[in-house]
């Protein structure tokens, strides 16, 4: 990523920070905790964000046969793993001081886990062939498909079942965006950044992968 | 605030550790890449 970026990145995520903590919390009935809304939405955005750009990867995979899309599409599918960890983790913060225990297999708690389950499975996949171009095929494969459960898990389960996890945090039912100025554009920036973070990790984990495939080792 | 600034100094500090990490991974990235 160029050094333009990446000194943009260093400022506006500690201007976030500062912001998150010196503002008032998002919502005054919740207290503290609210806090945690600046960080584990973003986390579960880059979580779809980077799943997407594995099925991506993995339908440019299967057209063109070339193996740097199957290192792409498996760097972004660990590191939406990674940022789904972070978003269940935040979750469950966020869970016991407003429900009263971390995990309550709410539908939203329930649907993330299978989701982990699902993205753990095509890492396990990946892990048992050798053979880098079938490795890459049967990935690839699997990974197009756990996209659309992916969504489904995310947007659709926890709305069709009662859950206790808010759905209209953001955009109410009306379809208006209901929070303050100030919180809202340190949610976006939160958001920006976390979406730079990912950009900025899925090059590195692409130029490891790379260099490891060109040596064999992967 | 006493709470929220030790909170903050603390985030800050989690965040410089991991932005510098991943300087860090970048400039070994692109020395291996010009081997």
């Amino acid at each position: 990523m160029p050094n333009f970026w990446k000194f943009l990145l260093l400022l506006l995520m500690s201007a976030v920070i500062i912001a998150v903590w010196v503002m008032e919390p998002p919502q005054n009935q919740l207290g503290e905790v609210s806090r945690l809304f600046y960080f584990h939405i973003p986390a579960a955005w880059v979580t779809v964000l980077a799943y997407f750009v594995a099925m991506r990867q993995s339908v440019l995979y299967l057209r063109r046969k070339e193996l740097l899309y199957d290192v792409k599409a498996s760097s972004a599918a660990e590191l939406g793993t990674l940022f789904c960890i972070l978003a269940t983790i935040t979750g469950s913060i966020f869970a016991k001081m407003t429900w009263g225990s971390f995990w309550n297999w709410d539908p939203r708690q329930t649907s993330i886990l299978i989701l982990l389950l699902i993205y753990g499975a095509y890492l396990a996949l990946r892990s048992a062939v050798r053979e880098p171009e079938r490795k890459a095929a049967l990935s690839s494969v699997y990974c197009i498909f756990a996209f659309p459960a992916a969504v489904f898990l995310v947007f659709v389960t926890p709305r069709v079942y009662q859950s206790l996890h808010p759905a209209d945090s953001i955009i109410d039912a009306s379809g208006r965006i209901q929070m303050p100025a100030p919180i809202l554009v340190t949610f976006l920036a939160s958001l920006v950044c976390f979406t730079l973070i990912f950009v900025w990790m899925h090059r590195l984990q692409t130029a490891i992968g790379r260099d490891l495939h060109r040596e064999g080792k992967l | 605030m006493s709470t929220n600034l030790v909170a903050v100094i603390a985030v800050l500090i989690i965040w410089l550790g991991i932005f510098l990490y991943l300087v860090r991974l970048d400039g070994k990235v692109k020395k291996l890449n010009r081997k």
